[in-house]
């Protein structure tokens, strides 16, 4: 009972990676919380939805056309509202990425209604192991997760584009004396959030359904994950992430099913109180 | 036709309230609350079960009470931290208060809701007549709390508030209980978004927790920055303005017949996430900014006024987003050429 609650608590924490990992990326570099993970999150499901019904494209080309429609639209989205409201402080971008997150996730509901649906995979019984029972939908999403996160802990801590990134993320104004100009590593970053966001739509999908309130259900998970591992820290957010799928899951122990949305809301204000850093963070948000 | 009259009236009262509410938390104290609709249902929610048992008129106060005490809880625990984690916390708490009521059945009733709560004044008219009556009370709802607001904002405590939102530090080094003043804020706006629910919950005599979605969020957000954050006229010209356009698009389905009634709904809420961006890079002060409000507004006959720092930092400048600096050497070179006359 407890193996398979951990089992099922590593995929959901590891499908929380991606959009914990998109947030706190964005967070780097722009300072501010992004409302409209979410909704980016049910635009890349209904993207790779769209891709594998309609052009009957396999799920994998699918969802490489989803992360490329979602970076588009996540850098649109940049050159419409946030580069406009740059320096008109945190509170004024989160609450205009709130408005995106409305108007996207009315796009989906609006164009594709409020029906679920579902993408023309295969249907395969689960893999039985040492009493364990795994889906093929939670390998499948365990091996991309990990693909995904590995690049993108490469890139971030192991490249000069990385370098750049977190020289704008830690001090702006000193990275563009060195010649890093941080408009384009803005671009840089939406692109990336973007990806990893319409990825992580096309695994949420697969694992529930794709309807226009999907990416709302992981918005309150993946702040939870991403205040964990400390705003900002993109290894930080994997580790949360994984913390939150599990305690999501082995909550069901002590708490009834219905009331495991409400874990990552407790495990929010209880880490606010205790530790406001996070796990791995290291800035103070203490006034 | 005074039937619908009440219905648009009640229901653009009850987004006035909402909107009062959150102008004053995050227009006059800078506290974004994107968990608006959690306070409403827990007013709604407090008037179904306590009103057949205290009455009306208690039960609307311990909406109002309750709805308070629970953002004072809120705001202890989160409100001391960056602006960032109080938006996150409220937005958990909205969706917490949402699978509460949902799933306690033994108090709330489930999905099912509640039925038959009390309505003000039930007795005294005849039911023919009822509908002009709750539209005066949800008016003099309205005229009362917005009354009530105004002499906060412009009371001491306002002002105090007005300085916490500008530069927290600063009004904490000018000994200004920044803790104590946010909270008071939070909990003032909690308390009238508790009355909305009970309004609320008077209009329609019947609750479920589907009544409350973040439909009720997005639209006081909407009303707010069409308003001018902290000025509570041009909030109540905002959400007036909003909610009977809003009520107008219920004719839109029958003008467009292809739209069906998701669709019309979606179509609603995208527009309103379009109008918060738009207002924001367009017109962040709104229709009506908040006062400018220099030195010589607080001391008219006072020719050192250069002399009180103080009074400076308290006299609140207009939330501009184009220009977050440049204000404050503004007023000096004001104060200086008011010097020079003399």
């Amino acid at each position: 009972m407890v193996g398979q609650l951990i089992v099922d608590g590593l995929a959901t924490g590891l499908l929380l990676a991606l959009p914990s990992l998109a947030l706190t990326v964005v967070f780097g570099i722009l300072k501010f919380p992004n409302f409209a993970i979410g909704a980016t999150l049910t635009l890349g499901a209904y993207a790779a939805w769209v891709a594998n019904t309609f052009l009957q494209l396999p799920l994998f080309a699918a969802g490489a056309v989803a992360a490329l429609v979602v970076a588009a639209v996540c850098v649109l989205s940049d050159m419409l509202v946030f580069a406009r409201l740059r320096d008109a402080g945190s509170i004024v971008l989160l609450v205009a990425s709130m408005g995106l997150s409305l108007v996207l996730e009315n796009i989906c509901r609006f164009s594709f209604g409020n029906a679920t649906r579902n993408f023309d995979v295969a249907i395969e019984r689960p893999i039985r192991w040492h009493g364990l029972r795994i889906s093929h939908e939670q390998l499948t999403s365990a091996v991309t997760v990990v693909v995904c996160v590995v690049l993108v802990q490469l890139v971030i801590y192991g490249s000069p584009l990385g370098r750049a990134m977190r020289a704008t993320a830690d001090n702006p104004t000193l990275a563009a004396v060195r010649g890093v100009e941080r408009e384009t590593i803005v671009r840089i970053t939406w692109v990336l959030a973007g990806a990893l966001l319409a990825i992580a739509g096309v695994l949420a999908g697969l694992d529930r359904a794709v309807d226009p309130l999907l990416g709302w259900s992981y918005q309150i998970p993946a702040f939870a994950a991403a205040i964990l591992g400390g705003l900002g820290s993109p290894f930080g957010a994997v580790v949360g992430a994984l913390v939150i799928g599990l305690a999501e899951e082995l909550s069901v122990l002590v708490l009834p099913t219905n009331y495991r949305q409400a874990v990552s809301f407790a495990i929010i204000l209880v880490l606010l109180l205790m530790r406001t850093q996070g796990l791995l963070g290291a800035k103070a948000v203490r006034r | 036709m005074i039937a619908y009259l009440s219905t648009l009236v009640v229901l653009v009262s009850i987004g006035v309230l909402v909107g009062l509410a959150l102008n004053f938390q995050w227009g006059v104290a800078g506290l974004v609350n994107f968990g608006v609709v959690g306070f409403v249902a827990l007013g709604a929610y407090a008037v179904a079960l306590l009103g057949p048992h205290v009455g009306w008129f208690a039960a609307m106060l311990c909406a109002a009470v309750i709805s308070a005490a629970v953002s004072t809880i809120l705001a202890f625990l989160s409100i001391r931290l960056a602006d960032d984690y109080l938006a996150i916390v409220t937005i958990g708490f909205g969706e917490v208060v949402g699978i509460l009521l949902l799933n306690e059945d033994w108090l709330t009733g489930g999905a099912l809701g509640i039925a038959n709560i009390p309505r003000p004044f039930v007795s005294l008219v005849s039911a023919a007549h009822y509908d002009a009556v709750l539209l005066g009370f949800a008016l003099a709802l309205v005229a009362l709390t917005f009354v009530t607001l105004e002499i906060l904002v412009r009371s001491p405590f306002g002002r105090a508030l007005r300085a916490v939102r500008e530069d927290p530090i600063v009004a904490g080094a000018l000994g200004k209980p920044v803790l104590r003043l946010r909270i008071g804020a939070f909990a003032v706006g909690g308390a009238v978004m508790g009355l909305a629910g009970a309004l609320h919950a008077f209009y329609l005599t019947y609750i479920d927790p589907g009544q409350f979605t973040s439909i009720t969020t997005a639209y006081a957000f909407m009303a707010v920055i069409l308003g001018g954050r902290g000025s509570n006229t041009g909030l109540l010209i905002g959400a007036g303005s909003i909610m009977t356009l809003l009520e107008a698009t219920r004719f839109l389905k029958d003008a467009l017949g292809v739209v069906d009634g998701a669709q019309l709904a979606a179509l609603r809420l995208g527009l309103v996430g379009i109008g918060i961006i738009l207002l924001l890079i367009l017109r962040p002060q709104g229709l009506f900014a908040e006062p400018r409000k220099r030195v010589r507004d607080f001391f008219p006959d006072d020719d050192v006024a250069a002399d009180r720092p103080a009074a400076a930092a308290l006299s609140a400048r207009a939330w501009d987003a184009d220009s977050p600096v440049p204000s404050f050497q503004h007023r000096e070179s004001e104060v200086s050429s008011r010097e020079s006359q003399v």
